[in-house]
This record gives C-alpha cells, sequence and structure tokens, in this order.
C-alpha cells in the first residue's frame, strides 16, 4: 500500500529551478531515504512534503489524502506528519515533557502517554530537564518522540544525524531506525551521507538536480547504478574506459561469476584490466563501441608481489598510497606506463603492508556494469 | 587508458557538510503589507516637510537658507559635532580598553558607573554644570557638558566588542614581535572598528538633535534655532528650511559612517569557547589610569548628581512643598502613560518589519527595512514640527498638543531604536522552531505565539525599556506638543529651571536619572548576554 504519493513536482524560486518533476511512491511503513548532494533539492522537496512552502506543479497525496495539488495547499498543521530537523530544534525554553507533549492536546501533555514515548526512545526520567541540559545524541531521540507523538503516518527526518559526531552518529541511527519499524511509522530520511542511506533505509531514491535519477533498494543502487556519476556518489568506484568486444568472441578471461546460465553469448568488454565480462542484465541496451566501465575496488584484487604481471587481465603498477582503516584498507596503484594522476582504486582486507613505490598487480574479479558513452 | 577514477568521499570524509539550503518561503504578502504601512508612517514627517517646503515654493526657501545666520548655525553645528565626535571617541574607546583588556584595580564597578551618564539627560547635565558654574557657556560649555553626556554611546559598543573579540588575536601580533603600542592600533582598534564608527554616528545624531543643554548653555545650532521658529507663524518656510539643513546633514552623517565601515568586518575563526587570558598588565601606568577614569566618572556622573542634591539642600531644610510633590506625582504619571504608550506601539510596529528582516531575505525587503532608519536623520525638533504643521494643514489644528500626536511623535522617534531591539529578539528564535510546531498541528500564529514570540520575550521587553527610557528623557518634542494644561518630567523641570527655581528643578532632575538610570543598566546586561549567546 502506498502511503506517500508524489506525482510531477515543480518548485522553483524566482527564476531557479530546483525541483523539476519528481515522482516517487513510498510504500506505508518503509524506511525510505532520499539521498543528494548539496543543491539538490531535497531540503525543498522536505518541505514540500511537510507543508512549509508549496509546489508550483504536481501533487502529494498522504494515503488516501490528496495534500497539495494546484489549487490546494494543506498547511502543516494539518497533515500530521511527524518532522525531526536538522540538529532537533528542540523548544529551548520548555522541558523535555513539554516538548514531547507540544502536539498533544489538553491533559495528554502530561499524560502517560509522553513517559511511554519518552521511555520508547529510552530517555525515561529525563522529562524534567531542558534540552541543553542533554547531549546532541539525546536531543535527537527527543526530537523523534515528539514528532511521533502526534502518531502521524509518515515522519519525516532532515538529516538528523549530521550534527552528531561519529561515534554517536552510528548508535542514534540504528536506535531511530528501530524505534519507527517499532511504531510502524513511514519514515522518510533526507541525507547527503550514502553511508548512512545504504545502511539505514530499506530503499533510497537518488535525487539529482531535481529530479530522482534511480529509486530502488540500497544493494541495487550501490551495485546497479544508473550512470557513472550516481556510481561515484554512491561510493569508491573505478570509471574506466573500455570498448564493447565482439560478443561472438568465446574466450573469457577468469570470473566463474561472470555470464553463468545465460544462455545468450555474454557481453565482455576490453579494459586496460583485459577483457571483463558484462553483468548480463547490463547489458541489454549496449552498443558496440566506446563505453565506461565501472569497477568497485572490492571488485580488485592486489596479485602476488613479484608474480608474472604480463598474463591477460593482470595490470602492472605500482602503490601511491595505502589507507589503512584497521577492517580494511584503501590502495592507490599508478599502471605502469599510465598517464599521472589515472590511479586505480583497490579495497583489500588484510595483508601486508605495502609501502609506496611497491610493484604490484592488479586483477578484476567478477562481472562489471558498462555504459555506452554518447 | 583510464578515465579519472574519481571517488566519493566516502568514509574519509566523515565530517558530513551541512547543507544551508536557501530558503524562500512563499510571498509573506500579509507581513509585507503591514510593514509597508510602518514605513509609509515613518516617512511621514520628512515626506510633509517636503511638500511644504514646495508650498513656500523655491524662492522663499532659498532666500532663507542662503543668509548669513545660516552659515552661523552650520558653523556651530558642525564644529561641535566633529569636536565631541571626536572627543567621545577617544573617551569611550580608551575607557572601554582599560576596562576590558588591563588589569586596573577595580574594572567590575567602573564598567557599571562608566555607562550610568547615559541615562541622564544632556539637560540635566548641562543644567547641573550651568547652574554651578557660570562660565560654562558657548562652545566651551557645551563642549564638555556634551562630550560627558554622551561618551557611553561609544565606550557601551566598544565595550561589548571588546568583549567579544579573539584576545588571542593580540597575543599573536606580540608573539610575532609586534609591541605592545602597535598591537592596540593595529589589531585592538581594527577588532573595535565598527563598534567605535557606530557609537560616533549616534553621537553625531544626538548633537545634532540636542536641544535643551544648548539652549541652556546659549549655543546656537539648528536645532535651537528651528524651536525658536516654531512660535511664530510667519517662519514656517524659515523652519522648513532649516530642518530641510539639518536632515541633509544628519543624512551625510548617515551615509558618512556607512562608506567608512565598508567592508570591515571582525570575523573570528575557530569555535566560540569562551577563553580565559590575562589582562594586560598596566604596571607604573595604573596610578594614572585609574586617576582618569575616576576623573571622568566624578565630572560626569558626580557633578549633575551633586548639583542637584546641592540645590535641593540649598534651601536649608531639604522640605519638599505640597505643590512640588503634587506636580511631581501628576509629571509622573503622565510620562508614564506615555513612555509606556509609544514604548507598546513602537514595539508592535517593529514586530512585522523585523520578521520580515530577519525571516524573509529579499532585497526589496531589506530596503523597505532600512528605510526606516532614515528616522535616524529626522531630529525630534523636525518631527515635531512636522506633525504640527500636518494637524494644521489637514486636521484644522485636530490632534495638536494632545495626548495621541504626543505619542506618535515619541513612536515615529525612536523606532529606530526599538527595531534594533526587536531584531535582536526574533533572531533569537530559529524559524524552524515554528515549522516544527506547525507540523505538531499549530496554526501559523499559535506558532508564532507559543515560540517565537515566547524566545523572543526578554529583547522584546528590552526594546520596550529603551523606548520608555527615550521618552521618559525627550525634553525638545515634548515641549512642542505636550498637551495643554499637562507637565511631563522632563517639561515641568524645564520651566522651573528657566524661571532659575533651581531648588524646585533639582528634584525633578534626580527622578529622571533614577527612573532611566535602572533600566539603563539591565539594559547594559541584556545586550551584554545576547552578544554572548549570539557570539
Amino acid at each position: 500500500m502506498k502511503q506517500l504519493a508524489v506525482t510531477g513536482l515543480h518548485k522553483a524560486f524566482g527564476s531557479h529551478p530546483v525541483l523539476t518533476g519528481v515522482d516517487l511512491d513510498v510504500p506505508a511503513g518503509s524506511f525510505t531515504a532520499i539521498l543528494g548532494p548539496s543543491g539538490s533539492g531535497k531540503t525543498t522537496l522536505l518541505r514540500l512534503l511537510a507543508g512549509f512552502d508549496q509546489a508550483d506543479a504536481g501533487t502529494i497525496s498522504l494515503g488516501d489524502r490528496v495534500v497539495d495539488r494546484p489549487g490546494l495547499h494543506l498547511p502543516p498543521e494539518r497533515r500530521q506528519l511527524g518532522y525531526v530537523p536538522q540538529e532537533g530544534a528542540l523548544f529551548p525554553h520548555l522541558t523535555i515533557t513539554a516538548n514531547v507533549g507540544f502536539g498533544l492536546r489538553g491533559k495528554d501533555r502530561r499524560g502517560p502517554r509522553v513517559a511511554e514515548l519518552l521511555e520508547s526512545v529510552g530517555l525515561a526520567g529525563l522529562g524534567g530537564r531542558y534540552p541543553h541540559q542533554l547531549s546532541g545524541g539525546q536531543q535527537q531521540r527527543v526530537a523523534l518522540a515528539r514528532a511521533l507523538a502526534i502518531q502521524p503516518e509518515v515522519v519525516l527526518l532532515d538529516e538528523p544525524f549530521a550534527s552528531l559526531d561519529a561515534h554517536m552518529r552510528a548508535s542514534v541511527r540504528a536506535d531511530v531506525q528501530q524505534i519507527c519499524k517499532a511504531a510502524g511509522t513511514t519514515a522518510i530520511l533526507v541525507t547527503h551521507d550514502q553511508d548512512e542511506a545504504l545502511s539505514m533505509a530499506d530503499s533510497i531514491a537518488v535525487l539529482r538536480d531535481g529530479k530522482i535519477v534511480q529509486y530502488a533498494a540500497p544493494q541495487e543502487i550501490y551495485t546497479r547504478p544508473a550512470d557513472p556519476d550516481l556510481a561515484r556518489f554512491v561510493g569508491d568506484a573505478n570509471l574506466l574506459d573500455g570498448l564493447i568486444a565482439d560478443v561472438s568472441a568465446g574466450t573469457r578471461p577468469a570470473g566463474p561469476a561472470a555470464g553463468t546460465g545465460a544462455s545468450e553469448q555474454p557481453a565482455a568488454v576490453d579494459t586496460i584490466l583485459g577483457r571483463l565480462p558484462v553483468e548480463p542484465a547490463a547489458a541489454a541496451g549496449l552498443l558496440p563501441g566506446p563505453v565506461t566501465v565501472l569497477i568497485r575496488p572490492e571488485q580488485l584484487e592486489l596479485g602476488p608481489l613479484g608474480g608474472p604481471t604480463d598474463e591477460p587481465g593482470c595490470l602492472a603498477g605500482r602503490v601511491v598510497a595505502c589507507e589503512y582503516y584497521g577492517h580494511d584498507a584503501v590502495v592507490r596503484v599508478q599502471p605502469d606506463g599510465g598517464a599521472a594522476g589515472q590511479q586505480i582504486i583497490v579495497r583489500t582486507t588484510g595483508g601486508p603492508q605495502l609501502p609506496p613505490g611497491s610493484a604490484v598487480s592488479v586483477r578484476a574479479r567478477g562481472a562489471v556494469l558498462a555504459w555506452t558513452r554518447s | 587508458m583510464t578515465t579519472a577514477p574519481a571517488t566519493a568521499p566516502a568514509r574519509s570524509a566523515a565530517p558530513a557538510i551541512v547543507t544551508v539550503p536557501a530558503r524562500k518561503p512563499r510571498r509573506p504578502a500579509g507581513l509585507l503589507a503591514i510593514s509597508l504601512l510602518v514605513a509609509a508612517l515613518l516617512a511621514v514627517p520628512l515626506v510633509f516637510l517636503l511638500i511644504e517646503s514646495g508650498r513656500a515654493g523655491y524662492a522663499t526657501v532659498a532666500s532663507q537658507v542662503f543668509r548669513s545666520l545660516t552659515a552661523t548655525l552650520l558653523w556651530n553645528t558642525v564644529r561641535l559635532t566633529v569636536a565631541v565626535t571626536a572627543a567621545c571617541a577617544v573617551i569611550g574607546t580608551g575607557a572601554a580598553w582599560l576596562v576590558e583588556r588591563t588589569d586596573l584595580p577595580g574594572r567590575r564597578l567602573w564598567a557599571v558607573l562608566l555607562v550610568i551618564p547615559l541615562a541622564i539627560p544632556d539637560f540635566v547635565v548641562s543644567f547641573g554644570w550651568a547652574s554651578l558654574f557660570t562660565w560654562m557657556q558657548g562652545f566651551r560649555g557645551a563642549f564638555i557638558v556634551m562630550t560627558l553626556a554622551v561618551y557611553p554611546l561609544v565606550y557601551l559598543p566598544v565595550a561589548a566588542s571588546l568583549r567579544s573579540a579573539d584576545p588571542g588575536q593580540e597575543e599573536v601580533a606580540r608573539s610575532l614581535g609586534v609591541g605592545r603600542v602597535a598591537t592596540f592600533v593595529r589589531i585592538t582598534l581594527g577588532q573595535a572598528r565598527g563598534a567605535i564608527l557606530g557609537g560616533c554616528l549616534l553621537v553625531a545624531l544626538v548633537l545634532l538633535a540636542e536641544f535643551g543643554a544648548f539652549e541652556m548653555l546659549s549655543y546656537q545650532t539648528f536645532t535651537t534655532e528651528i524651536f525658536t521658529n516654531l512660535g511664530l507663524p510667519t517662519e514656517v518656510p524659515a523652519a522648513c528650511a532649516l530642518s530641510l539643513i539639518l536632515v541633509a546633514i544628519s543624512l551625510v552623517v548617515l551615509a558618512g559612517e556607512g562608506l567608512l565601515r565598508g567592508g570591515g568586518r571582525v570575523a573570528r575563526s575557530g569555535p566560540m569557547t569562551p577563553r580565559i587570558t590575562l589582562p594586560l598588565r598596566l604596571g607604573a601606568g595604573r596610578v594614572p589610569a585609574l586617576l582618569g577614569v575616576l576623573v571622568l566618572i566624578g565630572l560626569a556622573l558626580g557633578v549633575p548628581i551633586g548639583a542637584s542634591i546641592y540645590w535641593i539642600f540649598q534651601g536649608g531644610v531639604p522640605s519638599v512643598s505640597d505643590s512640588v510633590s503634587v506636580s511631581m506625582a501628576d509629571a509622573a504619571w503622565h510620562t508614564a502613560l506615555y513612555g509606556a504608550g509609544a514604548a507598546a506601539l513602537d514595539t508592535l510596529l517593529a514586530l512585522p518589519v523585523a520578521v520580515l528582516a530577519i525571516r524573509h531575505s529579499g532585497k526589496a525587503r531589506h530596503f523597505l527595512e532600512r528605510s526606516t532608519y532614515l528616522v535616524l536623520a529626522m531630529p525630534g525638533v523636525v518631527i515635531a514640527l512636522a506633525l504640527t504643521y500636518f494637524s494644521e494643514q489637514y486636521l484644522s489644528g485636530a490632534g495638536y498638543q494632545t495626548a495621541p500626536l504626543l505619542v506618535l511623535c515619541y513612536t515615529i522617534m525612536f523606532f529606530p531604536l526599538a527595531l534594533v531591539g526587536v531584531k535582536a529578539a526574533i533572531a533569537r528564535a530559529p524559524a524552524d522552531l515554528d515549522d516544527v510546531a506547525r507540523s505538531l498541528g499549530h496554526r501559523k500564529l499559535a506558532a508564532f505565539g507559543r515560540i517565537t514570540l515566547r524566545l523572543a520575550a526578554p529583547g522584546l521587553v528590552a526594546a520596550f525599556c529603551l523606548v520608555f527610557l527615550e521618552v521618559v528623557t525627550e525634553l525638545t518634542a515634548t515641549l512642542i506638543l505636550v498637551p495643554t494644561g499637562v507637565q511631563t518630567l522632563a517639561t515641568q523641570f524645564w520651566q522651573y529651571q528657566s524661571s532659575l527655581s533651581y531648588a524646585q528643578a533639582a528634584p525633578f532632575a534626580l527622578v529622571m536619572i533614577a527612573v532611566a538610570a535602572v533600566p539603563t543598566i539591565v539594559l547594559g546586561r541584556f545586550f551584554d548576554r545576547t552578544r554572548q549567546a549570539q557570539g
């Protein structure tokens, strides 16, 4: 069942278009992220959903109610949407209890409902305090409890974790996700942080230049991005030049996963890493000729040091830098003979420390994505 | 053969970039309409002045402007304004630096005492001096009295800016081998530049508008001359012509301050954590510095208060006669009434303009807000004169010397003051909070009332007090427009001292000082806190 439906939404400020036809259906009970870089219009979209601004064109429906269409604008107080703004925006002159109860009527403001809400966000007993007496993470939880108090069907989260430090962010994210699920509320999270979107959301709508360019599950967004820019936006990416090989050529390089079970002859692409199989599902629209190839750093592996580097599919190079993260490491490799700056990123787990200048070989695993270049 | 292997800012770029969206909500039509009305109201005196001058005709106005009296008035007005402004800049900045940045003994106490002269009306300061020393006359008298009366207008903003500026910059300068004096000139003065200029602007505008003190000291300026011409119906063109010149000078001052200020902004890098830095050690300079501050306080505060007390006891028994106490109660009641009326009206009218200015950016709206500051260039005597002629021309004299017209005059005069305070107050309440309240089911006005107004309340009270305080100590416009048969504290004081009844005038002087001093101290603390809260 659709909880929120947006069709053809347009919004411009003066002569500057911000949203240019947004379409989005959000199923009930889901946790959806709207991901976009700064200036992509995501905050504008959120403000239109909440009713703080009015769209120029298009419709917004909540459940079976149309709340925004040309000639109709339901004010925010009648939409019953929970709204959690950046940095929480608690009312500084009110206690935590009064903050959480702000949207309730009469006696409910101090009643058991407020206590329940505070308990649900793990802050039982802090109702008498004032916002400045709480930590940033606690303030975020209060802001969520305040939004949930009016029992909204949809909760809008506007970059709520941006102001928290990295350590706190992970735990507050998990809590918020769990609280929304427990309350059965549809949540819409606006963020520019792809890690946050990938780790929290059931599905991600990527907003770019005022349009949704892809709307899919996180795995799909990461492994099958709609275009090279998007690939780069949602994670580290090697974007290589390639040439679609003659599909009838039978020779296939190593890569057991490629093309298994495909009835047709799988497409392959020639790159500096040799001839690589193209994901069958992505091969359909490809024209013969030059393409851009996406290889995620974790699809690459470093070959044995000093091993044979002249076999097909093996690229020789030198380590430029190695960023060590504990759980893994990112190695930047300058291919031998390539122009300076054209580096390949490889993500490795374990393995020896590689000082800059070490000679290595790089090899690709599995099938890759490719887009015909225009 | 590889294309640029760009990487998205993945985990390596963890510190999130907080996006600040350009928020331009829908056209706030209602706010805009109300603000336009307010701006129109404030423009009435200036527009009327122009109409009246136009009616008199160019030849008449020109004959008034180009005569030897004008040159004398111009010379008197300009030289006094320049001299006092310069003196106030030096004294105000010096005192602020001593109190805020050095180990001057007792500086917490001096910080309070140095501000209080602001609460003493200028005509009371001149009363104190002129009643005791007969040689306090003319330019010399006006220079001394006005400098002592208005230097806090520079002291206050400079002290506040020195307090909020980063003393670390001075330490860095010293570590780079720059000497103590050079550091003061290159760093400290630079930090306080905007505050000094702002203070000087206020000083100059006060001097252009001053009437009571100059009248008492027999010093002739544009304002005193306009006032003299007022009583004579035949002199309307003269008064209009002089008013136009006065407004022109004020505009030059306003524009000059804007130009000088230019792009000089005091930036502060790094987080706003309060730093504890040791104050500069004065060493052997402590004694002269302390003496200087004490002399300043003694002259500015001691003489007016001392003179008032002296005159009360002059009659031998300090017995306040019944007639004085009755007239005092009556005058205090009317003063409070007019003050509260104008203060309430100003705070109310400033609210929509402030909300528009703070929450809805835009060139036209910015211009609208700035236009209200034009009132600053209109001395009280000019506004009162314009309203007088307005009531004569269009209301056949109705309203002239009635309470509503007087309150309206105060409201126009002190609107810019109220606007500054209300804007600061509204800025303390983020618009985001109203949005949240609306999403929780509150209507627009209810959300504004429960959140923004509630958060802005202390600042609104401060703005109210500021206007009230100004009304209590206002003399010029009050003398012109006060309802027949009614006295305020200022006019009653003026009447007594004009007839040389110093013993009767003195209690009124003390009451005005007392009434004004308390809000001054409270306001000083409020703006201090605001500054610290905002950084």
